[in-house]
């Protein structure tokens, strides 16, 4: 269980600091972040996110609790990792970025379900359970589901003239979709990841 | 020259022209022996492949030996090459540049490249004639004792060093004990691998040690009352309990350090408005009591703490310089707070942090423990909500930083280069000294020139000469110039900080720890050897009766006629190391032990009655005689380049030997330094028929890099009278110039010179020639 906020509801927070140091999972190496920016710089989603990791960082030092708790920037990380891989003080970007994502819905700072990140994950994960593959056609599908029958139907013609493409040059298969050969050990194998977890 | 004759000019020199490196393909070596011959009559000359080989100097020594020469010309290389070999039981030897000045900086065989080598022979040979092998001054008696002013690490590290090298040493401490302001810190930064955590500030160990040597007399609750005497031979009274002593020292090593800025003048960040806003020093002295760190105001525990960084530093209105030690300050502060606690928060708030190299380290381990950094600058400190605002450059928005329990403005160092307890003495003198020497465009008030006059410059405004810290001098030198140790810009004691950094402008006094510049602890120790070893030097060259840096070794010392003399006191005010003294009827009197021999004295004589045995205004003036003029029709224009030693004369021996080309209507003579430049040189010149004349010397100003300090502003300053010269002789202003040169300028300089060479070819020739 993650220790609350020092000081909730407040908009400047000297505690907070400290708290992402002491909380988050790798919060502690974040501290050796030299606002260099090559994660931002690196990052291939960074132009959807409303602060890029280094201002976000900056931002958690500055103390803008209420900022950083309601920012996008964690759930619209990727998991590239090429922030981590390029960061010159090895500071883990993708875990705090995950973990900050976790703590902003633990907090109450986000609704569980109210991220669209979160929708496409839940098809995601749907699939993969499913079949242990993801078919392209079903995960879109349920993603634009999610959202109700009139966004579906905007949504799914949208993109029509993309899936035909696809079909036409060999891209995309129609008919049933693709398993593995083991689902049920693949199964076992998620249930226990899930256990794992959440032992915390 | 024996050991007991009197030393006379070379009567009957010899000229040895060498065709090595090049020089007898470019030249006729035997038309210019042969100049020598017809034209000054030498007996003896001869050409020689190589005049460094075994064999050259072996023919010239045999001469020497026998008595037929008494005076030796090497028309060969600079004079800045081969000296050692050059070398005859102190008989003159004088060079003149036939390779780097000619063949490797003219085109070979031409008619000016012979004209030109003609006149480096004829100048050399005049210079021979006119030297006297100059003596030493007369060994005196000395002390071989140092005197320490200042008790903290740098003056006991001074002491300790002093001793280790044999040297007797009397540690003066105005206070009633030892250690200075490291008995108030609470630890120090790391100074030894791996760097990263904070140690122990060591100083009490220092203490016992100092207090243990029977070679350091320890002198508590002293002060100095006045200082007089030269380097060797010092004579200093103290002061303690009012009974005066004196002590004769032979060099002093000036340690007092320095003193945190005023902080009740930081009032735009709350200093004064909370006791819960402390200084540096103060948190310093809360965490050496040990203990919790609570707060003045209540006790609270202190769990947010925020550090402004250049609190009156860097700062156009309070200190306009870095104090380089409060940024690694504030991290040991922060790291130690943050490390007895770990649920504290210590933010430090930067604009730059300064943390040069292996501080790089200990910033490292502060960040890893959590320590807060905050990069913008502090806006606003509210000293009610204990708010410090900022513009954080990171984020570009203003963050408050609001509920701090403590505040903490990181002041910086004022040099202790004045004493705050002393009272200012002969307050208008005392300023005028500090001032004057450290505005490097302020007209010197005295006969001859005209401060703020018509001609004279304006000195341009230069705000930080209010900087000058407050206080009396520490020494109370009896000198001419006055009591103070000279200062320049900020008020940190003036040296030649790239050359020469403890060397003072009062030669046999060293500077050493934070009155020179801000620094740390390690770097004061360091300083304080450094300091040492040039102290010794200078009781050493005392003894000896030889300058000091620059002219290390040089026998000469000026010398004043004094039935020409009179007493216009122009050597006395201009000398930059403030040797010169008056007696009560206004003459001057020379301490040679105090002299550097730049010549500044020489340049400043109006009468060019100080002359030098082996360098004065009458040697010069016959140099630049010798040379022949060739008449007006010829287009043949004549330069005639005083070159500084020190790194103009170098930079073209540079350029030489890089293969540049330069004009070879260019005649060049090295000076000691463009301070000993006189203006009878330059009418000399322009009388003898010569076109144009370049002045070519270091840089002055407030970061000056002249070798003599002052030399080259004093030879600016003389030589905007010069157009009232060239006015009575209906000349044009352009014909006189001065460059500025560095020593790394090679590529710039025959550029100069080409440059200054095309505008004198547009401009007349002189109407003076023939005459």
């Amino acid at each position: 269980m993650t220790a609350p906020l020092p000081n909730p509801g407040k908009k400047y927070d000297l505690d907070f600091a400290r708290w992402v140091y002491d909380n988050v999972n790798g919060g502690d190496k974040m501290a050796l972040c030299m606002q260099c920016g090559v994660c931002s710089g690196s990052c291939p989603i960074g132009t959807n996110m409303d602060h890029g990791p280094r201002k976000l960082f900056m931002m958690i030092r500055a103390g803008m609790q209420e900022a950083v708790m309601t920012s996008n920037t964690p759930a619209n990380c990727t998991s590239c990792y090429r922030c981590v891989v390029r960061c010159p003080r090895s500071v883990p970007v993708t875990y705090i970025l995950q973990d900050l994502l976790a703590k902003q819905a633990e907090l109450g700072y986000r609704a569980k379900d109210s991220n669209e990140n979160i929708a496409f994950a839940k098809s995601f994960w749907w699939s993969a359970r499913a079949f242990g593959r993801t078919d392209e056609r079903l995960v879109t599908a349920k993603y634009y589901w999610s959202f109700g029958p009139a966004e579906f139907w905007k949504r799914s013609m949208e993109n029509l003239k993309i899936a035909l493409g696809f079909i036409k040059k060999g891209r995309m298969h129609i008919g049933m979709p693709h398993s593995v050969k083991d689902k049920k050990g693949l199964k076992a194998i998620l249930d226990k990841a899930r256990e794992i977890e959440s032992r915390g | 020259m024996t050991e007991t004759a009197t030393p006379t000019k070379p009567k009957k020199p010899g000229v040895y022209v060498c065709k090595g490196c090049g020089i007898g393909e470019a030249v006729d070596a035997d038309a210019l022996a042969n100049v020598a011959k017809s034209e000054f009559r030498i007996q003896t000359t001869a050409t020689q492949d190589a005049c460094c080989s075994d064999e050259g100097v072996a023919a010239i020594k045999a001469d020497v030996d026998a008595g037929t020469v008494d005076g030796v010309v090497v028309a060969a290389c600079s004079h800045r090459v081969m000296a050692d070999r050059f070398r005859f039981n102190g008989t003159p030897v004088v060079r003149a540049n036939l390779r780097e000045h000619v063949a490797w900086s003219q085109p070979p065989g031409e008619e000016d490249t012979e004209m030109l080598a003609a006149d480096q022979v004829r100048m050399a040979i005049t210079q021979v004639q006119l030297t006297l092998p100059p003596l030493p001054s007369q060994v005196q008696e000395y002390s071989r004792t140092l005197l320490v002013l200042g008790g903290g690490i740098t003056g006991m590290t001074a002491a300790r060093e002093a001793v280790k090298a044999g040297h007797p040493v009397i540690l003066v401490e105005k206070t009633d004990q030892l250690g200075g302001w490291a008995n108030k810190w609470a630890g120090r930064m790391p100074y030894r691998p791996p760097y990263r955590d904070v140690q122990d500030s060591g100083i009490a160990k220092l203490v016992e040690a100092v207090k243990a040597d029977k070679d350091i007399d320890v002198k508590l609750d002293t002060r100095v009352v006045k200082t007089a005497g030269q380097p060797g031979a010092f004579t200093v009274t103290l002061s303690h309990g009012g009974q005066e002593s004196v002590v004769n020292v032979g060099a002093v090593v000036v340690a007092t350090g320095f003193r945190p800025y005023d902080a009740t003048k930081l009032g735009h960040l709350g200093y004064g408005a909370s006791p819960d806003i402390v200084t540096g020093v103060e948190l310093e002295a809360m965490l050496k009591a040990g203990g919790e760190l609570k707060r003045k105001s209540d006790g609270k525990p202190v769990k947010h703490i925020a550090f402004v960084q250049c609190a009156g530093s860097r700062d156009p209105d309070h200190l306009p310089y870095c104090s380089s030690v409060c940024c690694g300050v504030s991290i040991k502060q922060a790291l130690q707070i943050t490390k007895a606690d770990a649920k504290a928060s210590a933010y430090i708030v930067y604009e730059e942090l300064r943390t040069p190299g292996t501080a790089e380290e200990f910033y490292r381990q502060a960040q890893e423990a959590g320590v807060i950094f905050m990069k913008g600058k502090a806006t606003k400190v509210d000293a009610g909500a204990m708010q410090v605002s900022y513009t954080d450059e990171l984020l570009g928005t203003e963050v408050p930083l609001a509920g701090l329990d403590m505040i903490v403005l990181a002041t910086g160092m004022v040099p202790n280069s004045t004493d705050p307890d002393v009272p200012v003495v002969e307050p208008e003198k005392s300023e005028a000294q500090l001032k004057g020497d450290i505005n490097p465009f302020s007209a010197i008030p005295v006969a001859g020139y005209k401060p703020g006059g018509a001609e004279g410059p304006t000195p341009p405004a230069m705000p930080h000469l209010d900087r000058i810290p407050e206080g009396g001098p520490i020494l109370n030198l009896q000198y001419r110039q006055g009591p103070h140790i000279p200062v320049l810009a900020d008020g940190f004691s003036d040296s030649h900080y790239i050359c020469f950094p403890y060397e003072t402008r009062r030669t046999g006094i060293y500077t050493a720890g934070p009155v020179r510049r801000p620094m740390d602890m390690a770097e004061s120790a360091e300083d304080a050897a450094g300091a040492v070893m040039k102290a010794i030097q200078a009781i050493q060259g005392s003894k000896m009766g030889v300058s000091l840096h620059p002219r290390v070794g040089d026998l000469s010392f000026p010398k004043v006629g004094h039935e020409k003399c009179t007493k216009c006191r122009r050597c006395t005010v201009e000398c930059p190391f403030g040797a010169i003294d008056e007696d009560e009827t206004g003459r001057p009197i020379i301490n040679p032990a105090r002299c550097r021999r730049c010549g500044t004295c020489m340049g400043a004589c109006p009468v060019q009655t100080i002359t030098f045995d082996n360098y004065n205004p009458q040697m010069v003036n016959a140099m630049i005689e010798a040379n022949e003029i060739p008449d007006e029709f010829s287009e043949k224009p004549r330069i005639l380049v005083l070159a500084c030693e020190n790194d103009a004369y170098p930079a073209l021996d540079m350029a030489g030997i890089n293969r540049e080309k330069w004009s070879p209507y260019v005649r060049t003579i090295p000076v000691r330094c463009l301070g000993s430049v006189t203006l009878q040189w330059v009418s000399t010149a322009l009388q003898k028929g010569y076109d144009g004349i370049m002045l070519m010397g270091c840089k002055s100003g407030d970061d000056y890099q002249c070798h003599f300090v002052k030399g080259s502003a004093i030879a600016k300053e003389r030589m905007s009278k010069v157009g009232e010269t060239l006015k009575s002789l209906a000349l044009e202003k352009e014909r006189v110039t001065m460059a500025e040169v560095s020593i790394a300028d090679s590529h710039r300089v025959p550029k100069v010179l080409n440059e200054f060479a095309e505008l004198i070819g547009g401009l007349d020739p002189n109407p003076m020639k023939g005459f």
